[in-house]
This record gives structure tokens, sequence and C-alpha cells, in this order.
């Protein structure tokens, strides 16, 4: 018998057709099975090849050097502004390069990719550079987070397909450089990215959009050279001291003080003006028209809207931050009960209980069961039952304004506090709602209210005092020590920054905001000198976990979750900013003179205001006044209106 | 007998291979080739490169200057250049430049040739000139260039803009199951080989490529939300006599609602 037979081999005549029929198969099959999209392999060593630019993207850009940036005014004098020494300051010498900026800087890249195990689809890509953080570009459809999460260096990237270009989209950026020369970008702004892949190159397109520096999106692109003999070594950054200088000495030139703008001019036979760059230097008829009126539009002030209501963010472990009901309140949950750092304007209660409610109820305090029964008793009951939420036991006012202490009656009285053992007088009522703690000075203020103020409600006021420099919870709650350290005459004279320990959050109150200027209450103590004191304070206490980012949280008075790097943008801000009108009043200028001035030019896209509860005016006049500038012949900045619960702003 | 078997299989052999080699070659001419998988499905002529463009670039660019200013907005000082990997003999001869004798000459136009005058900023029209060639018409120098999606016959005389060969690249090709393409055609490029050039200049200062250069790019077209639209146009010049490398820039061009500030200028040396 044939072996082929039995074993059911056909004869080659059969495999013939067989041949032809599995290959037609093949083709129809290959050309009809289509998953869903295209897929370019991005993946690979790929070395930059400074083929434009290069003496800007190694050696860096000369001072002064603005051009063919859509720059606003304001980016442009912070820029005149920058002295290069403010990099060996210890906040900033292991800063990366930003999303934006790292395609055009002097660094190897290494991307790699995500594939799902199951349907093989590339789920991510990955971009290293020689010092940057790890960037994640997300494909598998998930959402950016909210606006007020934590904003990085690479930012949060997602990307779409469109054809065999991905398109990236990132938000969440820190504050970061258009050019390493002093030019800002602004923590406001997003990048659209467009990677396009031609056999070994690589081209990158970058749109930066800046509401607060730039007039017009700032596009490049940028070519890599695929390189398989190459690695990205490692890059371990360490924090040295560089400089002498006095703690707190921000380097910066005096607004037209800087001696090394006009080198770059000079040097290449270049009009000054023409040097100061904006949209205008990016297009050809700039090279026949000169300026026209694109470079006076100005920029589009950031957004403010915020979604309505109290928001919920969780910050690290059982630490949440409450956001929408006034200043930010910080929110310990857990086994030990409800603590919280300050408690929103009053009429926000309702929502803000209602928040802490839904976090209470995503905690499962619930012990679990055993699995088994004994011979005695049924574990079934025990799988069924949701013990009772926890008490708000703590609140801790890190000052008195309404926005954040206004909620302590109502919050107060619906929590419990459990008395008993060494304590001294009558406790009979002790018990009736949480504890409230503040420096004195705090309880000071809404017993004894200035003049027009009326005095808080017996529930309102803190129940725990302290006058030292700092106060502990007596024991851990929720799994870790808290404590509160005063500063004094920063926002006020009652100010407290609250440190979790355990979880490494820092609550700052009103002496660190993302969305103003520093509020200064002069009336209540308040110091410029005192928020920058304040701001260092919580620089030194703050670790970064790597390469300025990360590490240690800061949940400010208003404004976005942030860490060590945003308050030190934010104390360079403060600084340079009562350095100047400093620097005015020693010449002998009048308040009226200072604002004319515009000191504050720079970051008013930013932090500035014409209305509201806090105007760029009330801020000079508040750094004016508290430098000793002298009497300004006019109401220093005082709250607006005056709730029953404390003073406003 | 093993020898006699050996002859009865060798046509069954040389058969099947021979369908497996016909089917492969198909498939491989298909794949590579999302339009003709276009045509095998829907039969008829192949199409025109202008009905088979997977992208649109036509109509008026303008060029967006944010990268190489100082080498580009205006003519560099002579002995600058900056990012270009030039070979010794290629820095005499930017060391020699005089732009006077280049005018003289009537070479004023050297600046402007295929390499360059992508680089060059002002405006850019793209059109078809006909069904299977697109015209590129710069302000800059007033240049036209003509991407031929056939092949010329004949060569010709060395030109500033030389001879271009353009091919679309259409997304989606291959990456599937045995090269397969993942999905369906997309998008794409337009990519374009350009030799036969004059000698000119890649920068306005003199800094040279040769006669042998040759010039290949690649234009992809991407969309904004915002409604703005954008060529990228990258830009490969290979040049054994001037160049220690490949040379590799990128450049972008804005699209321009109208054509009312199309100003064409005359070439210049200097």
């Amino acid at each position: 018998m044939n072996p082929s037979a039995r074993l059911g081999v056909p004869r080659s005549g059969q495999r013939r057709g067989r041949s032809t029929v599995s290959t037609l198969v093949f083709i129809v099959a290959a050309f009809t099975a289509i998953p869903a999209s295209a897929q370019i392999d991005f993946s690979g060593e790929w070395a930059p090849r400074f083929w434009e630019d290069q003496l800007e993207r190694v050696p860096g850009p000369e001072l002064g050097d603005f051009l063919g940036i859509p720059v606003s005014e304001a980016a442009r004098l912070r820029a005149e502004s920058w002295d290069a020494s403010i990099q060996t300051l210890p906040e900033w010498q292991c800063r990366p390069h930003s999303a934006d900026y790292i395609w055009r800087g002097p660094s190897n890249l290494r991307i790699w990719k995500e594939v799902d195990p199951v349907s093989r689809e590339t789920t991510a890509f990955h971009a290293e550079w020689l010092r940057s953080v790890d960037r994640a570009i997300y494909l598998d459809g998930r959402p950016h987070p909210p606006e007020d999460a934590l904003h990085t260096w690479a930012g949060y990237s997602t990307a779409k397909w469109d054809g065999d270009v991905l398109t990236v989209t990132v938000t969440h950026l820190k504050e970061g450089y258009l050019r390493r020369n002093g030019l800002p970008r602004s923590d406001k702004a997003t990048l659209t990215e467009h990677w396009i892949r031609n056999g070994d190159l690589l081209t990158v397109m970058t749109i930066v959009t800046d509401p607060v520096y730039l007039t017009e999106p700032f596009v490049r692109t940028t070519d890599y050279e695929l390189d398989l003999r190459q690695q990205v070594p490692p890059y371990p950054c360490g924090v040295v001291q560089e400089v002498d200088r006095k703690k707190g000495e921000i380097p910066h030139f005096l607004p037209g003080a800087n001696p090394y703008m006009t080198e770059f001019a000079d040097r290449h036979k270049l009009p000054l003006d023409t040097t100061r760059g904006g949209a205008d230097t990016m297009y050809p008829d700039f090279l026949t028209k000169g300026r026209t009126q694109t470079a006076a539009r100005p920029a589009a002030p950031p957004s403010t809207a915020q979604t309505p209501g109290v928001r919920v963010l969780p910050v690290r472990g059982n630490i949440y931050m409450l956001l929408g009901a006034g200043g930010n309140i910080t929110v310990s949950v857990g086994k030990d009960g409800v603590l919280l750092v300050d408690a929103g304007q009053a009429q926000m209660s309702d929502q803000v209980l209602a928040a802490i409610r839904r976090l209470q109820d995503d905690l499962d305090l619930r012990e679990t069961p055993l699995g088994r029964a004994a011979e005695t008793r049924s574990s079934v009951a025990a799988r069924n039952s949701e013990p009772p939420a926890k008490p708000i036991r703590y609140i801790i006012d890190t000052h008195g304004d309404p926005d954040h202490v206004g909620g302590n009656e109502k919050l107060r009285l619906a929590g419990r506090t459990f008395t008993g053992g060494n304590v001294a007088g009558n406790i009979a009522d002790a018990g009736e709602g949480a504890a409230i703690l503040a420096h004195e000075n705090v309880l000071q203020r809404m017993i004894e209210p200035s003049t027009g103020e009326g005095k808080a409600p017996p529930d309102a006021q803190p129940t725990d005092t302290y006058y030292t420099d700092s106060m502990k919870l007596s024991h851990f709650f929720n799994g870790e020590g808290i404590q509160l350290i005063h500063q004094p005459a920063a926002h006020s004279d009652g100010d407290s920054l609250v440190w979790f320990r355990g979880s490494d959050v820092i609550s700052t109150g009103d002496i660190f905001s993302t969305t103003s200027y520093p509020i200064v209450d002069v009336k209540h103590g308040g110091t410029i000198n005192g928020v920058v004191d304040g701001l260092n304070r919580i620089l030194d206490l703050a670790v970064a976990e790597f390469r300025t980012e990360g590490g240690t949280l800061v949940i400010p008075g208003h404004g976005r979750l942030s860490d060590s790097a945003d308050v030190a943008y934010y104390r360079d801000m403060v600084t340079i900013i009562r350095d100047r009108v400093q620097a005015m009043i020693a010449k002998g200028m009048t308040l009226d003179q200072i604002k004319a001035a515009r000191p504050t030019a720079d970051y008013e896209p930013r932090y500035g205001a014409t209305t509201g509860p806090w105007t760029t005016d009330m801020f000079l006049e508040a750094v004016y006044v508290t430098l000793g500038g002298g009497k300004t012949g006019k109401t220093l900045p005082l709250p607006p209106a005056k709730p029953a619960s404390g003073r406003s702003k | 007998m093993s020898g006699s078997r050996s002859v009865r299989r060798q046509p069954d052999y040389f058969v099947r291979r021979g369908h497996l080699q016909v089917a492969l070659v198909l498939a491989a001419t298909i794949v590579a080739s999302p339009d003709l998988l276009g045509q095998a499905r829907q039969g008829g002529a192949p199409p025109t490169a202008r009905a088979a463009a997977p992208v649109d670039i036509t109509g008026l660019w303008v060029s967006v200057v944010t990268e190489d200013w100082r080498w580009r907005m205006r003519t560099p000082p002579k002995g600058d250049y900056a990012s270009v990997p030039l070979t010794d003999a290629a820095t005499k001869v930017a060391d020699s430049w005089d732009p006077a004798k280049d005018t003289a000459a009537g070479e004023q136009c050297r600046a402007y040739g295929a390499a360059a005058i992508m680089r060059v900023p002002g405006r850019v029209r793209v059109s078809w000139e006909n069904d299977t060639t697109l015209k590129v018409e710069t302000e800059a120098g007033t240049q036209t260039r003509l991407l031929n999606f056939v092949a010329p016959t004949q060569r010709g005389e060395p030109s500033w803009q030389g001879t271009s060969i353009a091919n679309w690249q259409v997304a989606g090709g291959g990456g599937g199951r045995r090269g397969a393409p993942v999905a369906p055609p997309r998008g794409g490029s337009l990519r374009i080989v350009t030799t036969n050039m004059r000698p000119g200049y890649l920068r306005k200062n003199g800094v040279p490529y040769s006669a042998n250069a040759r010039l290949t790019e690649y234009i992809n077209r991407v969309n904004e939300p915002s409604g703005d639209s954008w060529l990228i146009v990258t830009t490969i010049v290979e040049d054994p006599q001037y160049l220690t490398s490949r040379f590799v820039t990128s450049t972008h061009f804005k699209k321009v609602p109208d054509g009312s500030a199309w100003s064409p200028t005359p070439c210049s040396a200097s």
C-alpha cells in the first residue's frame, strides 16, 4: 500500500490542486481580514541629526534671539529679565526638557512600544531621551486626566492614527521654555504632534499652543535618523550647591537692565527690533513689509472656566482634594475618620459633605470576613453588612478667610470629637462636632474681628489652637503623622502649612496658588516677604521624586494639584516681582508710578486680573506697602464683603 | 530506481513552484500598491495619478520660518554654513562665494534650485499641470517644478529644478498578515526623487551642491482641529561631492485661504 494513501497524504496531482486553492485562499484572506487601524512602527533608536539650527540646539541659543517664534509681549519681557544663572538653583539643576522642547534638544531618542498580548495591537509608545522622564503616548483610547491633576514635564499624551501619521495630543504640561534663552512656555499650553516615518527617518511636527506666551501656534518640524548602534546612556542627576547665594535669592535682571540683550543683534547685524521675534518674523512677508498688525495681537487669556460644583481629585493614598468649594479642601479619609484641611465656603458645605460621603462610601471599612463559619456562629451576616461611615474628626484651618473657613460651622457639626481621658475642665459638650485646629491668630481674628467685620459664630471658631512654630497631632491619623507649621506674616498672621508626613502631601493654604498672584492680606498681618519665605519653606520640606517632579505633592489654596517644581516657578515669580517693586521704591517711585511701570507685565496673562477679588493693582499695593513703600493714599487691599463666619478677601 | 522517481517528481515540483511564484508575485504587486488593490477589486484601467491621489496637496501654501531663521530669512554671511555636513571641497567653494560674479554670469538662481527652493521663504502654489504631473510654483525666484508621475522619455538638459519623478506613498500598505494591508488605504504622502539638477546652493551664501546631487522629498499634509492645514516637506539631499552625509531638513507650509498676496520675485544672488 502506498504509504501516502495510508496516511491520507494526497498524491502529487491532488497536492497541486490544493496548493493552488490554498494560495488563492491566502490571497483572499489577506485582503479581506482588515483590522481597525494602520500601525507604523516607530520603535527604535533614533539619533538627532543637527541639520537644522545646530548652533541653537547643541551649544545653545544666543541671548536675545527670539527670531521666528510667535512670542507675546509678556514672553519677550520675561526673557529679557532671564538670567542664565537661575539654572544653578537647586530646583532647576535637574529639570529636563519638556515634551515640546525636547524634540529639538541635543538628546538621543529611544522609542519602544507596548503591545496588548491578546489583540497584539500597539497600545502605547514610550519615548525617552537622554535627560528626560519616560513619556508614554497612549493609543488605547483612555481619556486625559481632569484639568486639576498634576502637570509634568512630559505632560499626558494620547494618540490616534491618521493614515500612517500618528497624531499626538499632549496636555498637563508643566511650565517649560520655547527656547533655552529664557523664552517661557506656560503650563496652560497644549501640544499637538504629528509623527511621520519615512524609512529610516523620523520627522515630527510639534505645534505648541499657549494662550499665555504665544500669539499663534508655534510650529516646528524636526528629523531623527534610525541608528541601530545607538544606546541612550543613563543620565542620573544630582543637585549640588553650585553658587553661594543668600537663601531665597533668585537670579534675574531688572527690567531694562539686562546688558546682553543687544549682543545678538550686534553680532549678526540685525535690527534690534527684529531680534525680539513675534509672529511677524515667521512669515516671508516680514522680509519686505516688516512688522504688521499681527504682532500686536494680544494673547488670549488662559481659560478659567471650571466645572461647577465640587470636584474630587485623588492625590495619594487616602488623601483627596476637593475643588470648587471656594478654597481647596484637603481630605484624609480612612478608618480613623475624616480630617479636613479647610472647609470651603459656607454655601458649599452641603456639596462638600456629599463629596466626603462619596469618599467614605468608596472606602471599604469592612474587615475581611473569615470565609468560614465556626461551630457557634456564621460569617454570613458579616459579609453583607457595611459599617457606618466614620465621622469628620478634625478640621484644620490654614488661615481665616471665609472661602476657606466658611464651612467650619456646618462641617464641624456634622462631625464628632471623642473625649475623655486626661481632658481638664467641663467636657460635657466637647463631643459635639469635630475639632477645629488653627494657629491662635485665626481664632483671635474670629472672636475679635477688625472694624466692620462680624464675629464668627462659636461653632465656626477653632477649638484647638497653637502659638508656637508648629503643632503635631498627638497621634497618627489614618496611618500617618500630621503637622501644622506656622508661617508668620505670609498671607496673613495666622497661616499654617499642613504636612501629611506619611503621604508626603503639603496643604499650603493661600501662601501658594496656581490661579493668581499671592493674596497678601495686609490688614490681617500678611506681607510679601512672608509669602516668599513661606514658599521657600514649602520647598525646604518638599523632595522631588525624579528630575524635579513628583515626590512631595502640594495642594495649593486655589488651583490645581502641584509639586515642588510648580512651587519653585511660583516662588521665582513672586520673588522677581518683589525685587522689582523694591528697586522701584528705592528709586523713590510712587505707587501709581510703579503700577504704571507694570512690574508684573510678563506674568500678567498668567496670574493677573483687572476685576474680581484680587486684582493686579491690589497685589501691587500689598507688595508696595509691606515693603515699606510709604502711604498709598488709598485703602489697603481689603475684603470686598464680610460673611458672618470670618473675613473675606 | 530512485533516479526515475526523481525524474517523475520534477514536473510536479516546477509546476507547483510556478503557481506559487505567480501567486506571490500577484500578491506582492497588489500589496505594494493599494491603488492596484482597488483596481483589482473594481476592474478597469489604472487610475491616473491625479485620480489616485490619497491626499490633496494642491493649493496655496506659505512657509512658516521657525527654524534656521538666520540662514533662510536673510542672506547669511560668507562662511556661515552651520548645520550642513560639508566636505572640504564644499567649504572651499562656499568660502569663495561671490554673488556679484554669479549675477554677472547669469547664475543668480543658484540658490533657488530644487535642492534648496522649498527652504527659501515664500509662498508655493501646487496644482495639477495634467493628470500625471503636479506643478509647484514658488514666489521666491519665480521657479516652477514639475513633479512627473510618469518618467519622461528623454532626460533633457540639467536645469535648476532638475527632473522630478513622483509617486504616491499610500498609507496602510503592509503590516498585516504576511504583508497584507492592515487597514483600508487612508491618506498617504508624496515621494519625489529629483536628479539632473544644475549645480546650485543649499543656502544663499554659496553653500554648494553639485550636479551629481540627488534629492529625495516626502510631502505630508496634516489638518488641525483649528482649521489650519500644514504641508510637511522632508528633504534629503545626497551629494558625494559636497556632502559628507545626507543632508536632511524638514520644512512646513501653512495653507493660505486665497492667492491675493501671491507676489513672485525674481532670483537674486545676494
